[in-house]
Order: C-alpha cells, then structure tokens, then sequence
C-alpha cells in the first residue's frame, strides 16, 4: 500500500525536478574525483598517522570513496593487530 | 588588444558552432573587428554555418605549417564589416596541432581584433585543449538535458584547472512549453547546479534550421528569437549591462510564429 503511493507520488514528480536531482547527485561523484594518486597519497599519511598508536596489516588496508545516500564518504578499512602504546602520546 | 574568447561545451551537438557563427556576426553588427576560428581540426562545420565554404582557400594548419600569412588565410565576410573566418584544415586532425601553435594565432590576432571567438570541438582531449590554450574567456554552451550539463559542469572543471576563470554560460535550445509544464529544467535549475556566470538563454527556434540551411547565421534575422537571444547575448559580452530577460514562455512563442522576413 505505502509503496504503490510512493510510486505513484514518484510518477507525479515533475520530470525536470527528478532530471535536476540525478543530476546534483552524479555531480557530487563527478567532481569528486579524487585521482589514484591522490588516494594512495593521503593513504600513506593515514596509516603514517594510525602507525603512532596502532600496529596495522599493511596489507589490509582498503580507502575508497563511496555513495552513501545523497553524499559521499570516504571509507576505509585498516586492519590492526595490536596497540602500540597504553597511554596517549605527549604533543 | 582584444579578447580571445573560446566557445566550448563538452558535449557535442548542443550548438557550439551555431553559437560562435551567431555571437561572431552580431559582435561585427556592434562595429566590432571580429575573427571566428574554427578549431574543430578534421571535422570543419563553421564555414559552413557562416556561409563562407565556398571561399576558404587556406587554413590555421597553412598558417602553422608557414605556407600562408596569418591575413591572408582569413576569409573576409562580405555581408557585415570587419567579420573574418579562420577556417579549419580538413585534411588533418586534432593532434597535428599542439596547444602552443594555436595559441601564438589567438595572440597574434587579438593584436587586430577586438574579439577572437574559437569554436571548440566536443570532447574534453587535445582538440578542447588546443581551443582553449589562447583563451581569456570561455563560453559554455548547455542545452537543458542531463547529459549536456553534466558534461558542462566537467569543462568548468577543466577550464578552471587551466587557470581560464572568466566564464559565461548560454543555455541553448530552451523549449518554453516544456519548462512550463515541468518537463524541462529552468534556467535557475541548471545555474543552481552550475553556479557559474549566466549569460543568456536562446530558445529553440525553427529559424536555426532554415538559416543554417540557407548558410545565413540566425542573426541577422529580426524576427526570430533565437536571432534576438544572440544579439542580447553580443551586447552582454561587449560589457553592455542589460539585463537576461524574464523567462516568458508566451513571448516566446509568440516569435516563432512571426512571419519571418531576413533584413
């Protein structure tokens, strides 16, 4: 029942409206496009940065951009075998 | 010392040439000195747009390659004053010329002109780049659709990643019946998206067609609409401060019915 009404509140939807919103929505992928390079870059510097407190699996480790929903986000996987200190590092 | 302005939109087939022949003859109508370049290398449209096929002898690949001088490969229109066609080599292609060649023409003929239009192939390779290489400005050209204006948000990108900030876009082939029923994006819609200097919006219009057909650019026609949009657009580039009309789909309409009669 709810669902025949959202489809059918979807079918009334101005055309221009549903063109504009896929429109904002493959943009935000599009200008994105964050480049090889620039990925294994900051890549490099999260795991610099996590190294301090944890020890990672290098080898592990997956970055990638993702949709979620009407936004992107930037999800990362980084394995950790143990922490390296007990207590907070001294600035 | 002019302004070298390239006319660019990613896509093809929204109307880049059709926009430069018209934006370049009603420059040259404002006694402006105007040059359009063809920078569409292997796949040459504008003279046939202007009208001029007939009369092109020698191309900017003549111009590179030192066989001919700079002015004498420009084709001289003989209906409006001081509006030049630099056409495109046929039998060559996009990379046979490198961004720096184009690059010293622009230069070299913003010397002379006041305005130096170059109309970009589509596509976002080495024939956009080597349009883009001499340009202060760029005009980008959408048509309400998805695709077009997606791919005009990726020029922008590109421009402005080659440092070419002053932009303008002209929204091309607006059908007011459609926006008005909601079934086409509005021009706020796509400058929203956008967010980029709006210069104007052309509607569609059947005199397109007839003119490119005849090789007579649209705007010398007083009765067509789209003619009317160029013109407005020209006075706009020229630094003339009037404003983007209203969207009125019924004042439009109104013009494609004129009887159209060529002045």
């Amino acid at each position: 029942m709810l669902k025949q009404l959202v489809r059918l509140l979807r079918r009334n939807q101005k055309s221009k409206d549903v063109a504009k919103s896929r429109l904002q929505l493959i943009l935000v992928q599009d200008r994105i496009g964050i480049d090889e390079q620039l990925m294994q870059a900051l890549q490099t510097d999260m795991t610099a940065l996590l190294s301090r407190y944890f020890e990672l699996e290098q080898d592990g480790i997956e970055m990638e951009m993702q949709r979620e929903g009407q936004s992107m986000a930037l999800v990362a996987n980084i394995p950790v075998s143990s922490l390296k200190i007990r207590r907070p590092l001294q600035a | 010392m002019g302004k070298v302005i390239v006319v660019t939109s990613g896509k093809g087939g929204v109307g880049k040439s059709t926009s430069t022949a018209n934006l370049g003859t009603a420059l040259a109508l404002l006694n402006q000195r105007v040059v359009v370049v063809d920078a569409d290398i292997g796949l040459r449209n504008l003279d046939v747009i202007m009208g001029l096929e007939s009369r092109v002898v020698y191309t900017s690949m003549d111009v590179i390659e030192g066989t001919c001088d700079l002015d004498k490969a420009l084709v001289k229109d003989r209906r409006t004053k001081d509006l030049h066609l630099l056409a495109a080599s046929q039998k060559n292609n996009k990379n046979d010329i490198q961004p720096e060649q184009m690059k010293k023409i622009c230069l070299e003929l913003k010397e002379e002109y006041d305005y130096v239009l170059v109309d970009s192939p589509a596509g976002i390779e080495q024939g956009f780049r080597n349009a883009a290489a001499g340009a202060d400005v760029a005009i980008i050209v959408t048509t309400p659709e998805v695709a077009s204006v997606r791919d005009a948000d990726r020029i922008i990108g590109l421009l402005m990643n080659m440092e070419i900030d002053d932009m303008g876009l002209i929204i091309n082939r607006l059908a007011p019946k459609m926006v008005e029923s909601g079934d086409m994006m509005n021009p706020d819609d796509i400058i929203d998206i956008l967010s980029i200097n709006f210069i104007g919006v052309v509607p569609e219009d059947k005199e397109i067609v007839i003119s490119t057909n005849r090789g007579l650019p649209t705007t010398y026609n007083h009765q067509s609409s789209a003619g009317q949009a160029y013109r407005r657009i020209a006075r706009r580039i020229d630094g003339e401060d009037i404003p983007i009309p209203e969207f009125k789909p019924g004042s439009w309409l109104g013009n494609l019915f004129k009887f159209n009669s060529f002045k």
